[in-house]
C-alpha cells in the first residue's frame, strides 16, 4: 500500500506543480490549461465562499467529488492527494524522530479554526484563504518559493555566462534554454512581502521536524472539514483478535489517530495512509466497508466550540470598524485587477490564493498588506511602478477560482476603469523642465489615447522661446492601466501615476458625473 | 532587375545565349542603373515585398552565402496585424524566406518590445510567420546588451543588442505609422528596438538620437511596410478606423531616402520630419526625392 500511496501522492504533486508552472502567459489570450484545478476541488473554499457571498462558481461543484470520496473512503484526500500534505510528508521524512506519535495534543485546534472560519464566513467575512492549504500553498509558491527558486537557478547560469571559464557557456546556455522553456519563469518575478509569506510557509514545513504532519494533524481547516465527514465514511479500519497491542502501528501513523489502542482509533484523524495495515506484524489490521465498530469521535470541548464560533462572529465587526471600511476612499493605491467586483463583494470572495499574481504578465499584481485592511491581507493590488495592466490581457479573471475577479472578454476589459492616471507637474519633464518627453502618450493603449498633448510655449532660462507638447490626461478615456507610470522616465517617484479614483466597479469611488 | 528579366532582355539582344548565366551580374549595370528606391504596390504583401527587393537586384545582391542575418521588424506592441502597429507578418516572413533562399545561414528576428514580449511576438503574428519561413524569433535576452561607442552627436555610448553587432548583414523591416513626437515613425526610429537600458530618455533629443543610432547600424537593406498604415493614434493605435490600406512596400539601401519617401506617402515632406532632415544634413543619406532614381512596380 505504501508504494501505491506514494505514487498517488507523487502524481498529484506533479500535476499540481505542472499546473502551477503553466500559470504563465505564453503570449496567447488563454493559458490552455485548467490551472486553478486544485482550488476547484477544495470543498472548504466552496462552502465558505457560498456562506460569505451566497454565490458559487460552477467549477466548485467539482469539490462535491471530494466530499463524496471522503464519505466513502475517509480522508484519502489528505493522505493520498493533497499537495501540501505530500510536501509535509517529504519534509517530515527528514526528521530524525523515528516515531510518528503526537508530541502535542492539539489536534482539536484545527476544528476550532474551521469553526472560526465557518462562523466568520456566515457573517460575510472570507478569511479562509489565509489558512486554506491549497490557497496557502499556491500563494506561498507564487509569491515566494518560485521566485526564490527562479532567482537561484538564473543567477547560477548568469554567473557562468558572465564570468565562467571560456567555453562553459557552450554547455550551460543550452541547458539554461531548456530550463527557461519548461521550468523557469519568463522573467524573474518580484513580490512584496515575499520573505514574510515565504517564512510562514517554511515555518509550516519546519513544524514537521518537530512532529511529522504537524500542519495536517493540528492546524489544517480543510483536514478538519474532511475529518468531520470522515467520521461517517463507509471505509472503516478494523482490528482483529490477533492484535496484541504491540504499538507498531502507532509509530507509523501519519494522522496521529491512535491506531494502537482498541476502540480509540479516530477516523477523523486517520489519513487512510494504510501504514498500520502494512506494518502490523500480526496482520490484524483490515480496512473494509460496512462493518460497524464503535469509533471515537472528535471530543471537542463545548466551551472551545462556542469560543471559536463567537470569535469568528466577532472578528467581523472587529476588522470592519477600521477607518478603511468607512465610505471614504482612504487607500488610493488600492488598485484592484480589472474585472474585480465592488470592494465588499470582492473581499467576500477573494481567498488570496495568488493565482492572479502568478499569472499577471507584467508582475504588477502584488499581495496587499494593509491597504485593504487586515480582512484583505494578501489580496491582489496593482502596483504600476512594478508592472502595469496589459491592455489586451485578461488572464487574472481567467484564473480566479471564486469569481472575485470576473472573467472579462477583451472588449469588456477595454472599457473597465481600474483607476486614473494623474500627472505631477512638478516632476514631469515637459511641464516642469521644458524638456520634451512623450513616453506616457506613446505607451497609452486606449484606441483614442487618454494621454494627449497641449502645445505650450514656455521661456527657457535665457529667455528663449521653447515650443513643446505637455501631456494631459483625458479623465473620460483613462482606464488606469498604469503603463504610463511603469514607463515614466522619472525614476523613483514617477511624474504620472495611478490612483483608484473613478474605478468602474465602485458606485462610490466615481469621479465624473 | 532580376536574373529572369536579364535573360529575357539579353535574349532579345541576341547575346544571352553566348554567356553562361552565372556571368550575368557582370552585365547588369550596363543595362540600367539600379534604382535607389523600389516601390511595389499590389494586394499581396508577399508578392510586393519580393518585387521590391527584386527591383533592387534581388536578395542575392544583399546576402552572401553563409551570412548570419538580422531582420528587424517593428513588433513592439501587443496588437493584431490588422491594427497596423507592428510590421506586417507577411512582409517580414517574405524577407526571411528570401534571405534563406539567397543562402543565409541563419536569420534572426527580434525586437525589444514595449508591451510584454510574449504577447507582442505572438499577437503580431510575426513569430509564427518567421518560424514558418525558416527564421528564428527569439525573445530579447537582457544580458546580451553591450555598451557600444556610437560617437554620435546626442548619444556617445549606449548598450545595443549583441545580435546586431555580430550579424553579417542587417535588414530593417519597419512599418509606416503615426507617432506623437516624431510625427511619422519608419525605419530610423525602428532602431530603438535594439537599444537596451532606459531608452525612453532619448525622447528628450529624439531626432538627433535616432540619427546617431541608425547611422551607426547602417543596414544593408531597408524594407518599409506600407501595406496597412496607421494614420493616427500611433504608434500603437487600436482603432481600425485609423488604419488605411495602402498596399505598398518601399525598399532601398539608403534608410534616409526610404524614410523620406515614406513621409511623402504619409502626406508630409521628408524635410518636415526632424530626423530625416538631420540625417540628410549630416550626410547619412539623400532626402530629396527628385534626386532619387525611384522605380515603381505595380502588381
Amino acid at each position: 500500500m505504501q508504494n501505491l500511496r506514494r505514487a498517488s501522492q507523487g502524481i498529484f504533486l506533479l500535476i499540481f506543480l505542472f499546473l502551477f508552472i503553466q500559470t504563465e502567459s505564453k503570449g496567447a489570450d488563454e493559458l490552455g490549461y485548467p490551472v486553478k484545478f486544485f482550488l476547484d476541488f477544495d470543498p472548504l473554499i466552496f462552502i465558505t465562499t457560498l456562506l460569505s457571498s451566497h454565490s458559487v462558481q460552477k467549477a466548485f461543484y467539482l469539490s462535491v467529488i471530494v466530499i463524496i470520496i471522503t464519505l466513502l473512503l475517509g480522508r484519502v484526500f489528505c493522505g493520498w492527494a493533497c499537495p501540501l500534505g505530500t510536501l509535509n510528508n517529504i519534509t517530515g521524512s527528514f526528521s530524525k524522530r523515528r516515531r510518528n506519535a503526537p508530541s502535542v495534543n492539539w489536534n482539536r485546534a484545527k476544528y476550532y479554526i474551521l469553526i472560526f472560519l465557518l462562523a466568520s464566513s456566515l457573517f460575510t467575512m472570507q478569511l479562509t484563504g489565509i489558512v486554506d492549504p491549497i490557497s496557502l500553498l499556491i500563494r506561498s509558491l507564487s509569491v515566494s518559493i518560485y521566485p526564490l527558486f527562479n532567482l537561484s537557478i538564473a543567477s547560477a547560469f548568469d554567473s557562468a555566462y558572465n564570468s565562467g571559464p571560456k567555453g562553459i557557456v557552450e554547455i550551460t546556455e543550452p541547458i539554461y534554454a531548456v530550463l527557461k522553456n519548461n521550468l523557469l519563469a519568463f522573467a524573474q518575478p518580484y513580490f512584496l512581502q515575499s520573505a514574510f509569506i515565504g517564512a510562514i510557509f517554511l515555518f509550516i514545513l519546519g513544524l514537521n521536524l518537530y512532529e511529522k504532519r504537524f500542519w495536517c494533524r493540528h492546524l489544517c481547516p480543510l483536514g478538519a472539514l474532511l475529518g468531520i465527514l470522515s467520521r461517517y465514511s463507509l471505509l472503516r479500519r478494523e482490528v482483529s483478535e490477533g492484535c496484541n497491542e504491540c504499538g507498531a502501528c502507532a509509530s507509523v501513523c501519519q494522522g496521529g489517530a491512535h491506531p494502537d489502542t482498541r476502540g480509540k482509533w479516530m477516523p477523523s484523524e486517520c489519513l487512510y495512509c494504510r501504514n498500520c495495515d502494512d506494518i502490523c506484524p500480526q496482520k490484524a489490521v483490515f480496512f473494509g466497508f460496512g462493518k460497524k465498530e464503535n469509533v471515537l469521535g472528535t471530543d471537542l470541548r463545548r466551551r472551545h466550540v462556542i469560543a471559536s464560533a463567537m470569535g469568528g462572529v466577532m472578528v467581523v465587526p472587529l476588522l470592519r470598524t477600521a477607518p478603511l471600511s468607512m465610505p471614504v476612499n482612504l487607500s488610493p493605491q488600492l488598485i484592484r485587477p480589472p474585472g474585480s467586483l465592488e470592494e465588499r463583494e470582492f473581499l467576500k470572495r477573494c481567498v488570496k490564493c495568488g493565482e492572479c499574481m502568478k499569472v499577471c504578465i507584467t508582475n504588477g499584481l502584488q499581495p496587499s498588506f494593509l491597504e485593504a485592511g487586515l480582512e484583505g491581507i494578501w489580496s491582489p493590488m496593482l502596483v504600476p511602478r512594478i508592472g502595469y495592466c496589459e491592455f489586451r490581457c485578461t488572464l487574472c479573471g481567467q484564473v480566479c477560482p471564486t469569481g472575485a475577479i470576473k472573467k472579462l472578454s477583451q472588449n469588456e476589459k477595454a472599457s473597465v476603469k481600474i483607476g486614473l492616471a494623474v500627472i505631477d507637474k512638478s516632476r514631469c519633464l515637459p511641464h516642469a523642465h521644458a524638456t520634451p518627453c512623450i513616453v506616457c502618450e506613446e505607451v497609452c493603449p486606449t484606441p483614442k489615447k487618454a494621454v494627449w498633448f497641449e502645445k505650450a510655449e514656455v521661456r527657457g532660462r535665457g529667455g528663449e522661446l521653447i515650443t513643446l507638447q505637455q501631456p494631459r490626461v483625458d479623465i473620460s478615456l483613462c482606464i488606469g492601466c498604469g503603463i504610463c507610470e511603469t514607463k515614466c522616465p522619472v525614476q523613483g517617484m514617477p511624474a504620472i501615476y495611478v490612483i483608484n479614483a473613478g474605478e468602474s466597479r465602485s458606485e462610490y469611488n466615481r469621479l465624473l458625473l | 532587375m532580376n536574373r529572369r528579366k536579364f535573360i529575357k532582355i539579353a535574349g532579345i539582344g541576341g547575346i544571352g545565349i553566348s554567356f553562361p548565366a552565372c556571368l550575368d551580374h557582370l552585365f547588369t549595370p550596363a543595362y540600367s542603373a539600379e534604382p535607389d528606391l523600389a516601390v511595389a504596390s499590389g494586394s499581396s504583401a508577399k508578392a510586393i515585398t519580393k518585387a521590391a527587393v527584386d527591383a533592387l537586384g534581388g536578395m542575392k545582391s544583399f546576402i552572401s552565402k553563409g551570412d548570419i542575418v538580422v531582420v528587424k521588424p517593428n513588433m513592439a506592441w501587443d496588437r493584431l496585424p490588422e491594427q497596423a502597429a507592428n510590421t506586417n507578418p507577411h512582409v517580414v516572413a517574405e524577407i526571411v524566406r528570401l534571405c534563406i533562399e539567397a543562402g543565409a545561414k541563419k536569420v534572426r528576428v527580434f525586437d525589444r518590445t514595449v508591451n510584454d514580449p510574449r504577447r507582442c511576438y505572438i499577437q503580431s503574428g510575426i513569430k509564427e510567420a518567421v518560424e514558418e519561413a525558416g527564421g528564428t524569433a527569439e525573445y530579447v535576452d537582457e544580458r546580451r546588451f553591450k555598451n557600444v561607442k556610437i560617437n554620435g552627436v546626442a548619444i556617445k555610448e549606449w548598450p545595443l543588442y549583441t545580435e546586431i553587432l555580430e550579424a553579417d548583414k542587417v535588414i530593417n523591416v519597419p512599418i509606416l505609422k503615426h507617432h506623437g513626437l516624431a510625427k511619422v515613425t519608419m525605419s530610423m526610429k525602428n532602431w530603438m528596438g535594439i537599444m537596451g537600458s532606459d531608452r525612453s530618455r532619448i525622447h528628450q533629443k529624439l531626432d538627433q538620437s535616432l540619427v546617431d543610432v541608425s547611422s551607426f547600424v547602417k543596414p544593408s537593406l531597408t524594407v518599409l511596410d506600407a501595406v496597412r498604415v496607421l494614420a493616427a493614434n500611433g504608434p500603437q493605435g487600436g482603432d481600425l478606423s485609423d488604419v488605411k490600406t495602402v498596399n505598398a512596400v518601399i525598399a532601398g539601401r539608403d534608410q534616409v531616402a526610404v524614410d523620406s519617401y515614406g513621409a511623402a506617402l504619409f502626406g508630409v515632406n521628408g524635410s518636415e520630419i526632424g530626423y530625416v532632415r538631420l540625417a540628410a544634413e549630416q550626410g547619412h543619406g539623400v532626402m530629396e526625392l527628385e534626386k532619387l532614381n525611384i522605380r515603381k512596380i505595380s502588381l
